[in-house]
């Protein structure tokens, strides 16, 4: 069994635990990248900057404030999307095949293709809505535009991903469940509320913390799109450790963020399983 | 723990036969072997294979095994490199970047390996920017300089007279801005040629320091008092490199920012987002670019008569200066050869022939009278500019900071943030980074 265990674990240590552990160490020191030689102890300097410095401060809010609106906008279309191919539809395979792709085009492709569409000058979008006779938007150069841009194209990326899951946990649930309902009488609303939904407490679970965990992570938007501005408002964390880290040349500061960050989505991820966790099985 | 650190040492090997590969066995012709030194170099710059063929000719005993990176990742890879164990021992960098470098170990300096008064010879711009605290890091390749470029059919069109070709004839900012205007066709959300073309400088948004600081340096005065803040304005930095904040964000300095916001968001003459070949495809009337940018018009013909004018100013006439350059990694196992590299390349017959092969703007001021298109329009422009009224991007050792902060912040500004806040924060959030 150890010989069996012991190159994977090995490679967990080294390529895991170990750059967490040097993480951690680095998060109590001051030093640069260009000479990491030269460092000093800081011993929780770096943690208190984390939490007193306003632009950190933003870089979370911002980063949770997009994750909670691609996680509210995502789940409840990949739901009603995934009912919808649940049914007996003509060439279901291919409706899937087209939702599902966005998925497993490059995040990178995406963001710049998106950031064509929202030009303001010349973009696809602001063409669509000048020919309507709406006014163009300023999208990604607006402070308040950027972060909802952002979320809708997360939406249309990620959504393919809870769809295809949301629709294997459809189609897992037992059809005699469903119809012993609709003898008792259950309406298709009582169905849906009372049955399918609890059923699918699980795949739920699932897509929430999925979902969550690929908004936190999100770093190519900020990279490509926006530069994390304007002002701040798309600065998400993975970005701002990014910046600070090889722009700022300030390591340890950004070992402080990840830590925190770290430990954060940590504790989200087990507060939504807990909190849609399944008390149904089948 | 065996085979980690077998894995470990199996690693580390390749790094530490480095230093042997790197001279090969002794022949008749260099009997110590021939030295293979390693460069490392952003795409499409110099030193270009012509230079290299010419130094290797020279010196049969070196060869140069050359890596290239973006330029746009050069930053990076320098800053993964330099902390690694074996660094290249000769690297092309941005030239603002010379103090960060220095500062942090990376560079050697050079002083001792360069001939007898270059330093009195080199562009007053290069000779700041390359030194750090007294000493010079690089003999520096090239310079660079803004000018204001401009179609001049649209230009006679629109009724506008032909902008002047001296500097004491400089049209001011607010001058400009009514070319601007008037050369502008369409308004609104249906703007067909924009008075001046948006910035292909960085990301090509808004805001990149070499190109947009100047709108606020030019507020200030360097001959006014020192302790005044339209002196440090002009500076936008302490001499020291560590304090921005009253340098960064004076009155003189919030003033040009409010203008610069204008362009954008008032008089809506150029645009917020990219439009790449603006002025080649006649989009734009007016572009500021580098004398880089006259080769591509000479070579690709636009379709249209063009011309160039100095940089406007508002109070005191400046452009930013500084290009790629190269230095000796303080960590190179064969200073002395890489040393003789990067001197040789910048100076005597090699520095001179490169500024006429590649129409550059030399970092040496003897080479300037033996070019003679740099005596002539349109060049002698950026060359006059360099020589009167270049300054380079704010010289701190923290200049890669300073730049990112500042970019962003300029940035914002143009999108709409309030200049004088948005000032601020940059300056707060600059000031530990700059004292540390």
């Amino acid at each position: 069994m150890a010989a069996f265990l012991g190159p994977f674990l090995l490679l967990l240590a080294v390529f895991q635990y170990w750059p967490v552990a040097q993480m951690v160490r680095d998060s109590l020191y001051d030093f640069e990248l260009l000479n990491p030689g030269l460092r000093k102890f800081v011993w929780l300097e770096n943690y208190l900057y984390v939490f007193t410095d306003p632009d950190r401060q933003q870089a979370f809010l911002v980063t949770f404030g997009f994750a909670a609106g691609v996680v509210a906008t995502v789940i409840p279309t990949a739901f009603l999307l995934a009912a919808y191919l649940n049914g007996r539809l003509p060439a279901r395979a291919v409706v899937r095949t087209i939702v599902f792709l966005p998925v497993v085009t490059s995040a990178v492709v995406i963001a710049t293709m998106w950031t064509f569409l929202l030009e303001p000058n010349n973009g696809l979008v602001n063409s669509a809505l000048s020919a309507i006779g709406l006014p163009r938007l300023a999208f990604l150069t607006s402070k308040a535009q950027a972060l909802p841009s952002i979320i809708l194209m997360m939406l249309w990326q990620q959504t393919g991903f809870a769809t295809v899951l949301f629709l294997s946990g459809l189609q897992s649930i037992p059809a005699e469940v469903e119809e012993a309902a609709s003898i008792d009488g259950a309406n298709t609303a009582q169905r849906l509320w009372h049955v399918t939904l609890p059923l699918l407490a699980r795949t739920t679970v699932f897509v929430v913390v999925m979902m969550t965990v690929f908004s936190l992570q999100a770093f190519a938007p900020p990279l490509i799109m926006t530069g994390g501005g304007p002002e701040g408002t798309t600065n998400f964390l993975a970005f701002d450790i990014y910046t600070l880290a090889f722009n700022l040349q300030q390591p340890g500061l950004a070992s402080a963020v990840s830590v925190v960050f770290m430990l954060v989505v940590l504790a989200i991820s087990l507060l939504q399983m807990r909190l849609l966790r399944a008390r149904w099985n089948y | 723990m065996r085979p980690l650190l077998l894995a470990l040492a199996l690693l580390a090997i390749p790094a530490a036969a480095r230093a042997d590969d790197d001279v090969s066995a002794p022949t008749a012709a260099c009997p110590k072997g021939v030295l293979t030194l390693h460069l490392l170099k952003p795409q499409n710059n110099p030193p270009f294979p012509w230079q290299i063929t010419a130094f290797e000719k020279d010196n049969p005993c070196i060869k140069m095994d050359i890596a290239e990176v973006p330029f746009g990742q050069l930053a990076d890879k320098i800053s993964v490199l330099a902390a690694s164990g074996n660094p290249p021992d000769v690297v092309v960098y941005d030239g603002p970047n010379t103090q960060t470098y220095a500062a942090s170990g990376i560079l050697l300096p050079l002083d001792s390996y360069l001939p007898a008064g270059f330093k009195d010879d080199l562009v007053p711009a290069t000779l700041i920017e390359h030194s750090y605290e007294g000493k010079l890091y690089s003999p520096g390749t090239q310079q660079t300089t803004l000018a204001l470029f401009y179609n001049a059919d649209m230009l006679e069109k629109a009724g506008i007279p032909t902008p002047p070709r001296e500097l004491n004839k400089a049209w001011t900012w607010a001058q400009a801005m009514d070319a601007f205007k008037k050369c502008q066709q369409g308004e609104g959300d249906n703007v067909t040629v924009w008075g001046l073309a948006p910035s292909r400088f960085g990301a090509a948004t808004p805001g990149f320091v070499y190109r947009d600081l100047p709108f606020l340096r030019t507020y200030g005065d360097p001959n006014a008092p020192v302790e005044s803040s339209v002196y440090k304005t002009y500076f936008a930095v302490a001499p020291d490199g560590k304090t921005a904040q009253g340098w960064l964000n004076t009155p003189e300095a919030v003033e040009g920012a409010t203008f610069f916001q204008g362009m954008f968001n008032t008089a809506k003459i150029t645009p917020k987002a990219g439009i790449p070949n603006a002025f080649q495809d006649k989009k734009a009337c007016f572009t500021l670019d580098t004398s880089y940018f006259i080769a591509g018009l000479v070579n690709n013909d636009p379709g249209f008569k063009w011309g160039v004018t100095p940089m406007p100013y508002a109070k005191t006439p400046i452009v930013h200066t500084g290009s790629i350059t190269l230095g000796v990694m303080a960590k190179s196992r064969h200073k002395d050869e890489a040393a003789k590299f990067a001197v040789d390349l910048s100076t005597g017959k090699a520095a001179e022939e490169f500024a006429r092969v590649q129409r550059i703007l030399p970092v040496l001021k003897s080479v300037y009278p033996k070019i003679p298109e740099l005596q002539q329009y349109p060049l002698n422009i950026f060359a006059q500019q360099l020589l009167q009224w270049g300054h380079p991007r704010p010289p701190s050792a923290k200049f890669a900071q300073y730049d990112k902060i500042v970019t962003d912040a300029l940035r914002d500004i143009a999108y709409g943030a309030d200049p004088k806040t948005r000032l601020d924060q940059a300056a707060r959030t600059l000031q530990p980074i700059l004292s540390r």
